[in-house]
């Protein structure tokens, strides 16, 4: 109980140390200076595709290869690779489809709604902060924080598909250095923390190399390193399509 | 330099690793030990994987990382710790995680403190001791549930919602039963009812003093309306078809 309680007052502590005395910025002034920050809205409009590759690694000897592609409007696929074995999670922004030989099955099958909806959530390369009225989304100042020792804006961000995300603003780089959200987990909602670190640019747009993603009360974390970034790569429409094949 | 892709010609396609595409997308990458007209049996280097042939798009030959890895792995010491180290490394960035533990634990086996090997591993030193990944979680309090290590409060309040999710679950269940013994039962009044007007149109002609009061008390009485667990579900069963799930 002491040990809680000193958690709690030392949190309280660098909290109170870390709140401004002057009053926040606006909104509005806190998505601009990180919109710079991450290389400026010409350069991060240029984004048309995304490829990122890297490696997963989920503690007790769990790691993949993963490489992520983007083309917006809604397509994404994702695919991992452990041990000589490669799996392919796809959406074509309406619907979803896999190949997973990790679950034991080799055939291509429906993603479930609620996975496809979740993807195609994550194809706005841009991010959800940026041109965030025009894209149908709200973002509140929600209070200052500390993450990590800094001190950082807290935004309510509620996306125009209703889902809610939390998202800190380092004071002092601007940069995204948090985001907090909601996923169904076996069916009850867990908060997932998602850190980033290791900010560098590549064709001077800011992306996080180390990102790590904790789920509430469990001391297991995924960590994931982006080992290479490929901006505008050519991604035919057809890799993100529910391949065709001949009826059995 | 020139000779290169002379040499190339020379190594034998049986050294190369087999590449399973499978239909649509994905792919299994080893050594197929074993292949028949329903199945192919790949060994990926940590396990073998049986594949489906109506799974199967094509089957290719090509070098692929596990090659390297045990082309690099024959040319290691025993006790060349950085030599080990350094191709676990690799065999992590390519995709290897099973090799790369197997050449960390080589790395440990000539330098058992090794610290790189130890924490990839997934070792934590706790006061002065290497404890692995469940020894430490449980040293810091945290508790097993699922499968998965918490905090006891984040599985309090999971054991709590399951059994919350339970409750609702079996509340549904026991909606449908009641709701298809319900159903049941109105059949069988129904039934019950036309075989009354037979029998009473019967009695009526052998015994007219009866009346249709009797014969109508016995269709609509207790005895055809459903009881505790009814006639068709015990108790706790569920429906075996129809109705909501």
């Amino acid at each position: 109980m002491n040990r809680v309680f000193s958690l709690a007052a030392a949190t309280l502590f660098a909290v109170t140390l870390a709140v401004p005395a002057a009053p926040a910025p606006t909104v509005d002034k806190i998505v601009a200076d990180y919109v710079a920050a991450r290389g400026g809205l010409t350069k991060i409009r240029a984004l048309k595709t995304l490829r990122q590759t890297g490696r997963i690694f989920a503690g007790q000897g769990r790691e993949a290869l993963v490489v992520r592609e983007v083309k917006p409007p809604g397509r994404i696929r994702v695919q991992f690779t452990i041990q000589g074995v490669t799996a392919v999670f796809a959406s074509n922004g309406t619907t979803g489809w896999k190949v997973s030989p990790f679950e034991d099955d080799m055939a291509l099958k429906e993603l479930p709604e609620e996975v496809t909806r979740e993807a195609i959530d994550q194809t706005d390369i841009e991010g959800p902060l940026v041109d965030w009225k025009a894209k149908g989304n709200t973002v509140e100042f929600a209070g200052n924080e500390t993450v990590n020792g800094q001190a950082t804006y807290k935004l309510k961000v509620t996306l125009k598909s209703g889902a809610v995300r939390y998202s800190y603003i380092d004071v002092a780089s601007h940069f995204e250095v948090r985001v907090d959200s909601t996923r169904q987990v076996k069916g009850l909602d867990l908060k997932i923390e998602t850190t980033f670190t290791d900010h560098q640019k590549t064709g001077g747009v800011l992306f996080p190399r180390k990102i790590e993603i904790a789920a509430e009360g469990r001391p297991q974390h995924a960590r994931v390193v982006v080992d290479k970034v490929e901006l505008n790569p050519a991604l035919s429409d057809a890799l993100f399509e529910r391949p065709n094949l001949p009826k059995p | 330099m020139r000779k290169l892709p002379f040499l190339l010609f020379l190594v034998p396609a049986a050294l190369f690793a087999d590449v399973v595409y499978l239909q649509g997308a994905g792919t299994i990458t080893g050594r197929i030990v074993e292949q028949t007209a329903t199945t192919v049996q790949v060994d990926v280097g940590g396990g073998i994987i049986g594949v489906p042939m109506s799974n199967v798009e094509r089957i290719v030959k090509a070098r692929c990382p596990l090659d390297d890895f045990e082309a690099r792995a024959a040319k290691l010491a025993a006790n060349d710790t950085a030599g080990w180290l350094k191709l676990a490394e690799w065999a992590s960035q390519n995709g290897l995680p099973m090799n790369a533990h197997d050449a960390y634990e080589k790395a440990l086996a000539s330098s058992p403190d090794n610290a790189e090997a130890r924490q990839a591993l997934g070792y934590t030193k706790l006061n002065g001791r290497w404890l692995t990944e469940d020894e430490a979680y449980q040293a810091s309090g945290y508790v097993k549930y699922n499968g998965e290590w918490m905090t006891p409060s984040q599985a309090q309040i999971e054991q709590t919602n399951e059994a919350q999710d339970k409750a609702r679950k079996d509340a549904e269940y026991a909606a449908v039963a009641a709701e298809q013994r319900a159903a049941d039962a109105e059949a069988r009044a129904e039934e019950a009812e036309k075989e009354a007007k037979k029998a009473q149109e019967a009695q009526q002609y052998a015994y007219p003093g009866y009346g249709y009061g009797y014969y109508g008390g016995y269709a609509y009485g207790v005895t055809t309306w459903p009881t505790g667990t009814g006639p068709s579900l015990g108790a706790g069963s569920r429906p075996s078809g129809g109705g909501r799930r």
